[in-house]
């Protein structure tokens, strides 16, 4: 294990050494970030300015440090589904499958958290409820059933199913740029635990909240009585949308054959999918077509992990990830399967409390460096699944844990439904808590 | 003599504890869209508008602001949301009551009024700065009504 070398660190002002001013900043930026005082984007931007102000990396150095293709892949998926949404076609589906279950209450809510799982595994989960989690809202509204079951159901589907996939949740995104692991590696790997994983939840769930919905013979008739044709706004986007998103998703499939990286292959797609739906149209509409879907992605997102990139490499290059995987090793006595757990219930525990982006971003380098102890990169893929499985897992655990959780209370709230955090914990941390236990057994029986 | 007011004086109101059924049936009878609504004592309490009455009839899924872009997949027919107006109409306006986008003064600079309505405002509250009672509306019309008169003196 190597640490930082000070001789390859440029001057710090005043002297100073570069270790204790990284790692100064790396813990203030972090602990602004938590208390939520500021924007997440302004903070990280202003960590990793200072980091460059006071001389521990250059500029040149910062710029290198950004993984720009997590935030390509980041922007494209966001692209292709803000020009998507148009069309209509997230609400024909959730409308599609309420009707496929008799506009019973358990099945609308076994099959809502099906459409949202499955929706999570290709898009990013905030995006996600906020197209599924109003239709759910509409159609309890006619049912006149409490929502709150429904929506706790959907917070856990969106994180459950935003496991399976490279580009399900941005955990995974950081995780298969930094390896070079594939769509195929991540469904490989984490689609066998994800299926389980979410029968076991939705089964606690009946017995708790399913068998006790009841909606009346005329109400389940209005919901019947939806025509999700009719949701479908522009069916030309629509198939537009659907040939592109299946194209992307082969390209992520072929993507150890065509030698193409993920953020390639999304900012293509959105690319493609731009020109199609801006063909044939005049100058100004385009001009407002192409305004709409770019200023409509997650800017503070993209600009948050931009500056994240840059303050991680800052206490990277000081030396501190080097001496806290020393740390962790010495913790574990370097036993191989004991980090692997430790990576997964640490990760688990941590992301139901803080953000997982910045606890990832932090442990990816962190687990690089335990490469050489275990025998190489190729030895840490047991490592790599611990931590997805943890830090996207453990972001049920509570309702700070994961920007979805705090997105469906936010919708929620405005629809008339309170979320609060005691409450939701008590059912949603010992669910979390059953998905570690699979995780762990899975991972320690596949890969141990 | 003074010129004539940008503001009516007399105008159709509600008070507080009148109910949505009789705030539907004046704003029918004087056709319009929002009325300015007083407490026991006349001070100006806020307005009753016809928009946040026609959000009861939507279900609370559509006024959140994102992902029901339009609700043609809905088929609740005109009995349905007759039906839905039924129960709301017994409740007091007080409930409905939101406050103005915009309050003008007695003494309010005319320009100022024009300015508000040129920007979009309509039926904007006069009221008073000292005892906050309602001392009339200014509407888009009032200042037709206001400008032709001086151009008769």
């Amino acid at each position: 294990m190597t640490h930082g070398d000070p001789a390859h660190a440029a001057s710090v002002i005043l002297g100073l050494s570069p270790l204790w001013v990284a790692t100064t900043l790396f813990v203030g930026t972090y602990l602004v970030i938590m208390s939520d005082k500021l924007n997440r984007a302004i903070v990280a931007l202003l960590g990793a300015g200072l980091l460059i102000l006071v001389g521990v990396l250059n500029q040149h150095e910062a710029m290198a440090a950004v993984d720009f293709n997590t935030l390509g892949l980041l922007l494209g998926m966001m692209l292709i589904v803000n020009i998507t949404r148009r069309s209509g076609l997230f609400q024909y589906v959730a409308i599609w499958s309420a009707k496929k279950v008799d506009a019973r209450p358990w099945g609308i809510l076994l099959m809502m958290s099906i459409v949202t799982a499955v929706f999570s595994a290709f898009l990013d989960n905030v995006t996600t409820v906020l197209l599924t989690v109003p239709v759910t809202l509409l159609i309890t509204d006619e049912l006149k059933v409490k929502p709150y079951p429904y929506l706790f159901a959907q917070i856990f589907a969106s994180n459950i199913g935003g496991t399976a996939t490279l580009i399900g949740d941005p955990p995974n995104i950081m995780i298969g740029s930094a390896t070079g692991l594939t769509f195929n590696d991540f469904a490989i790997a984490l689609t066998p635990i994800i299926v389980p994983i979410f029968v076991a939840t939705m089964i606690p769930l009946y017995y708790y909240w399913g068998r006790h919905l009841r909606a009346t013979d005329e109400n389940r008739r209005h919901v019947m009585g939806f025509n999700e044709r009719e949701a479908i706004t522009d069916p030309r986007l629509l198939k537009q949308s659907l040939t592109v998103i299946a194209l992307v998703i082969l390209g992520f499939m072929l993507q150890r054959q065509i030698k193409i990286e993920p953020a390639t292959i999304a900012v293509f797609g959105a690319a493609v999918l731009l020109l199609l739906d801006n063909l044939g149209k005049d100058a100004e509409t385009q001009s407002k077509n192409v305004h709409g879907a770019l200023s409509e992605a997650e800017w503070i997102t993209l600009m948050f992990f931009l500056g994240l990139f840059i303050l991680v490499f800052g206490i990277q290059k000081a030396g501190l990830i080097d001496m806290m995987a020393d740390a962790l090793l010495k913790a574990t006595g370097g036993d191989f399967k004991l980090t692997a757990l430790a990576i997964l219930w640490g990760s688990a525990f941590l992301s139901a409390f803080i953000d997982n982006i910045p606890f990832v971003a932090t442990m990816i380098p962190l687990i690089k460096a335990m490469g050489p102890t275990f025998g190489g990169e190729n030895a840490l893929l047991p490592l790599w699944w611990a931590l997805s499985l943890g830090a996207c897992l453990g972001g049920n655990g509570t309702l700070i844990g994961a920007s979805a959780n705090l997105v469906v209370a936010g919708l929620a709230e405005r629809a008339g439904t309170t979320f609060r955090f005691v409450e939701f914990m008590k059912v949603a941390f010992p669910l979390m808590l059953i998905s570690i236990v699979l995780s762990h057994a899975y991972i320690y029986f596949r890969y141990l | 003599m003074n010129p004539p007011a940008i503001y009516q004086t007399v105008f159709p109101k509600l008070t507080d504890t009148d109910t949505i059924g009789d705030a539907m049936r004046r704003m029918l009878d004087d056709r319009v869209s929002d009325l300015p609504v007083v407490d026991a004592s006349g001070k100006f309490i806020g307005m009753f508008k016809l928009d946040r009455l026609y959000a009861t009839l939507l279900p609370k899924a559509a006024l959140i602001g994102y992902g029901i872009p339009d609700l043609t997949f809905v088929s609740d027919t005109l009995g349905q949301l007759r039906a839905r107006m039924r129960k709301v109409e017994p409740q007091a306006v007080r409930d409905y009551v939101v406050p103005p986008d915009h309050v003008v003064h007695p003494d309010t600079p005319p320009l100022e009024i024009v300015l508000l309505l040129h920007q979009g405002a309509n039926n904007i509250p006069v009221v008073d700065r000292d005892s906050g009672r309602l001392a009339g509306m200014a509407s888009a019309r009032d200042l037709l009504t206001a400008l032709q008169a001086g151009d008769k003196k």
